[in-house]
């Protein structure tokens, strides 16, 4: 394995080169699976049938407390790349610390949220415009929950096995991962959220 | 401790809460439905513009042409899908 010290961690092999690529290929496949999504749901956003519409059931506070939380943690995110190419494990493994407890934040709100839809009748099987909600903010909450499992493990392997173009290259792709979840959420906090509450 | 707060990565989140800010104002002000929208659409974009150039660090590697040709194709097939959806299925064309 050679190794360029000239770049960054993350890119400072041929092999981590690639895997950033590839990763950016994902996120590119990605883009097109919420792109359907938003199709759906801009096609089912007026079929409420007999259930509520999205301005009757959206509340402005929880939404708000979602997007601060992820706009934040999509910040600490960036900071910990930022730590990494400092060498300066400690604040690499906080930083990626609290970008983790502030996505679990994300998801319990998000959480508390979806129970509240269910318990004022608005439940994956109300309607069309209901279930289309749910899967779109659920494959998104999905992606979260992947997310904080798998930032918890990179957490792992960087307090044993130290900053090294692996675990470097494993943070950075973790980063771009949870960037590409924040823009997402802007996403859906705008054509979703804001755009049903105008 | 201030190395750890670079200049370009802090001034990037606060102009993303202005963002934000600059959204919310279609939920607090009253608005047309077509301001409104052109509000959100300026705002999400910029901002995911913001995340891809100083939180991605997308232009930075010697891949940054492929990357950016990448991202560029999936928002092309992205916005085809979301526009030709509602072209056929609502706008009735």
């Amino acid at each position: 394995m050679k190794i360029d010290n000239s770049l960054p961690l993350e890119y400072s092999t041929d092999q981590n080169q690639l895997n950033i690529l590839g990763f950016w290929i994902f996120l590119g496949a990605e883009i097109m699976l919420f792109g359907t999504l938003f199709a759906s749901y801009f096609t089912l956003v007026d079929r409420t049938g007999a259930g509520p519409a999205g301005a009757e059931i959206f509340e402005i506070t929880p939404v708000l407390i979602e997007t601060l939380l992820l706009l934040t943690s999509s910040f600490t995110i960036g900071l910990a790349v930022h730590a990494m190419r400092l060498a300066n494990k400690k604040a690499t493994m906080a930083f990626i610390g609290i970008t983790l407890l502030l996505g679990l934040a994300f998801l319990g709100v998000e959480i508390y949220e979806f129970v509240h839809y269910v318990h004022i009748g608005a439940g994956l099987q109300t309607s069309a415009f209901t279930a289309i909600l749910l899967t779109t903010l659920g494959t998104h909450g999905a992606h979260v929950t992947f997310g904080l499992f798998w930032g918890t493990f990179i957490l792992l392997q960087i307090k044993k096995r130290g900053l090294t173009p692996e675990t470097g290259n494993k943070s950075f792709i973790f980063s771009l991962y949870w960037h590409f979840l924040d823009v997402v959420w802007i996403f859906i906090f705008s054509f979703v959220y804001l755009k049903g509450m105008m | 401790m201030s190395e750890l707060f670079p200049r370009k990565q802090v001034m990037g989140f606060v102009f993303s809460l202005v963002l934000t800010a600059i959204a919310l104002s279609v939920y607090f002000l009253d608005m047309s439905f077509t301001t409104g929208m052109i509000i959100l659409l300026v705002t999400a974009f910029i901002q995911a513009g913001l995340q891809l150039v100083v939180f991605m660090h997308a232009g930075e590697s010697k891949d940054k042409g492929v990357i950016y040709t990448n991202v560029y194709y999936a928002l092309i097939i992205a916005l085809v899908t979301i526009f030709g959806t509602l072209l056929i299925l609502l706008w009735d064309m």
